[in-house]
């Protein structure tokens, strides 16, 4: 009889649960009357100017403040010469020359932007001197080569050529090159992607609109880049899909990309956006489909919760 | 660390809430497609219309731009009997380049250039499906540009006329003729092309106009095989203020960094490439 009795009552608590957690659910839209506030409120319905009221810093470039790498047409003609040229090719062109290690649509020089130059885009001379060094990542002190195999393995979606490769090889005395004249172990101005500040918590929908002003024009409204017409490759690098970085990436993480899109984008106008519209734009970002996490598994990217990069 | 931890649960959360309906809406999208077309492609003749739509205003277009109409010059008195420019008196080759671009750039050169002090009404962009985006209005341009002898020509254009000149235009092959330069003019204007000037934050062309200037897409027209007194003309205008039509005020930006020397080196850089357009 009891056991009847405790089987009643957890079929009626089930259901009794199910009832109120459903009418908990259910917001009372219909019952109330629906006000939109644009409809009711006829000075909204013209776009009006509005004054920003969230100024952006845009620091002024100074001369001298940036370090100036050294001039491609300077190099004389020497084996070191040549070896700085295929360097360069490979960053550049990664597509062409290194394509037996890259699983994606990116080149080096898609997220190290003007030949790894540019300050606030990662660029090599801020990197290069600081090697050896502790990557929390990996847990241990490494190298500049295996900082680069973990570029080919996260970044571009591929795998990690060996530390004697000739790609590893000349990557490295490409980015030895510029950065010619850095003492070892400085921390240059401009290293790295640019400082963010959260003010609030990033919402995914302002980021959704932000994308579709600023930035859909060129990577395409579903963020998967555009394609040449003419010939493989990608004009403007896919920023999610399969062709994209995957979720070990640096990129993945939303602080990091938005460092970079704060910097850097839209390209020609960096700092348009602040650091909490740069951050919701990457929240949206890292919400799109995108290859699995190599250390992961795709069995586990798939059934686990994701985390960042 | 609180904060972090915070941030990446919540990003899980949302992950796991769209990840689903990104999955069930993409499947949606394809089996909707894949009936649609199955559905529509007999009924509509596999296109047929839109092909001849296309040759009809290629036709008109041919007659206009050779013989005009009206007040209407010849377009070929100045743009070259294949569309390919004059490079002396810097007037742009149209052969080979986007149609919609053409058709914007006609359309901004016949826009009535506002009063100074008069703020512009902003284009609205698909307002309805985000509305939030009022409180924080961004304004774009409508698209000015201004030149003495086009604008008064592209004034008298109906709307019907630019679509047919695009469309002829667009349709035209075209080769370029590269144009001698001093090796240190042609080195100087490589680096901006190829790489910019990264510690000012100047983008390198290459990264907007292809690889090779040929131009991409219908907001970045090509830089190869106009001329160069045409090129250095429009970084002008940028700066003047004659010209305000770029997708986003990217070339506002870029332009307003360049020197008097950027722009004829990367000018003469460009004229020296070569380039070639199948027509259609």
């Amino acid at each position: 009889m009891h056991k009847y009795l405790l089987g009643a009552g957890a079929l009626f608590g089930i259901a009794f649960g199910t009832w109120v957690a459903a009418d908990a659910n259910t917001d009372n839209t219909d019952d109330l009357p629906t006000l939109d506030s644009i409809q009711t409120r006829a000075s909204m319905q013209q776009p009006k100017l509005t004054l920003p009221n969230e100024l952006t810093v845009v620091p002024v470039i100074k001369p001298g403040e940036y370090f100036v790498p050294p001039k491609l047409e300077d190099l004389t003609e020497s084996k070191y010469a040549d070896e700085v040229r295929l360097g360069r090719n490979i960053f550049v062109h990664t597509q062409e020359y290194a394509k037996r290690y890259v699983g994606n649509g990116l080149n080096c020089s898609s997220c190290h932007l003007q030949e790894g130059r540019k300050p606030h885009a990662a660029p090599l001379w801020g990197a290069y001197p600081m090697y050896p060094m502790y990557r929390d990542k990996s847990r241990q002190v490494i190298t500049f080569q295996e900082r680069l195999q973990d570029c080919f393995r996260f970044s571009l979606n591929g795998m990690a050529p060996t530390l004697d490769s000739r790609e590893i090889e000349a990557l490295t005395v490409y980015a030895q090159w510029l950065s010619t004249g850095v003492p070892m172990g400085t921390i240059m101005a401009g290293r790295g992607f640019a400082r963010i500040d959260k003010t609030e918590d990033p919402s995914p929908f302002n980021g959704a609109i932000i994308y579709k002003n600023y930035c859909a024009s060129c990577h395409g409204d579903d963020m998967y880049g555009k394609k040449f017409t003419d010939r493989d490759g990608y004009m403007f690098p896919p920023l999610a899909g399969p062709d994209s970085y995957n979720k070990g990436a640096g990129m993945h993480k939303v602080k990091t990309c938005a460092s970079f899109v704060k910097a850097n984008m839209p390209l020609g106008k960096p700092f348009t956006l602040n650091d909490d519209q740069a951050l919701e734009v990457c929240v949206h970002m890292f919400m799109q489909d995108r290859p699995w996490d190599p250390r992961k598994g795709m069995f586990m990217s798939i059934f686990m919760p994701v985390t960042e990069g | 660390m609180e904060d972090k931890s915070m941030l990446i649960s919540r990003h899980a959360w949302l992950f796991m809430k769209y990840q689903n309906r990104n999955f069930a809406k993409q499947f949606t999208y394809i089996f909707v497609l894949l009936g649609l077309s199955v559905g529509i492609l007999p009924i509509s003749g596999c296109g047929k219309h839109a092909d001849s739509d296309t040759r009809a205003a290629v036709a008109a277009g041919k007659l206009l731009a050779e013989k005009g109409h009206g007040t209407i010059p010849a377009c070929i008195a100045c743009h070259g009997n294949n569309g390919e420019g004059l490079d002396a008196a810097g007037y742009p080759r149209l052969a080979g380049l986007n149609a919609t671009y053409i058709e914007k750039q006609l359309n901004d050169l016949a826009r009535e250039l506002p009063p100074a002090g008069v703020v512009i009404e902003s284009v609205a962009k698909d307002y309805s499906k985000t509305p939030r985006i009022y409180s924080d209005l961004t304004v774009f341009s409508p698209g000015l540009r201004h030149d003495d002898v086009m604008s008064p020509i592209a004034k008298q254009l109906s709307k019907t006329d630019i679509h047919n000149i695009a469309a002829y235009y667009s349709s035209l092959p075209f080769q370029a003729k590269p144009v001698a330069a001093d090796y240190e003019v042609l080195e100087r204007g490589q680096d901006l092309a190829l790489r910019g000037k990264p510690e000012y934050g100047l983008p390198a062309c290459i990264s907007c106009h292809a690889p090779n200037g040929e131009g991409f897409g219908t907001d970045f027209p090509p830089l190869a095989g106009q001329p160069a007194a045409y090129i250095v003309n429009q970084i002008n205008k940028w700066q003047r203020g004659d010209r305000d039509n770029d997708n986003l005020g990217l070339m506002h930006a870029v332009a307003d960094q360049l020197t008097d020397a950027d722009k004829l080196n990367v000018a003469a850089y460009y004229a020296n490439r070569s380039l070639i357009v199948n027509g259609k």
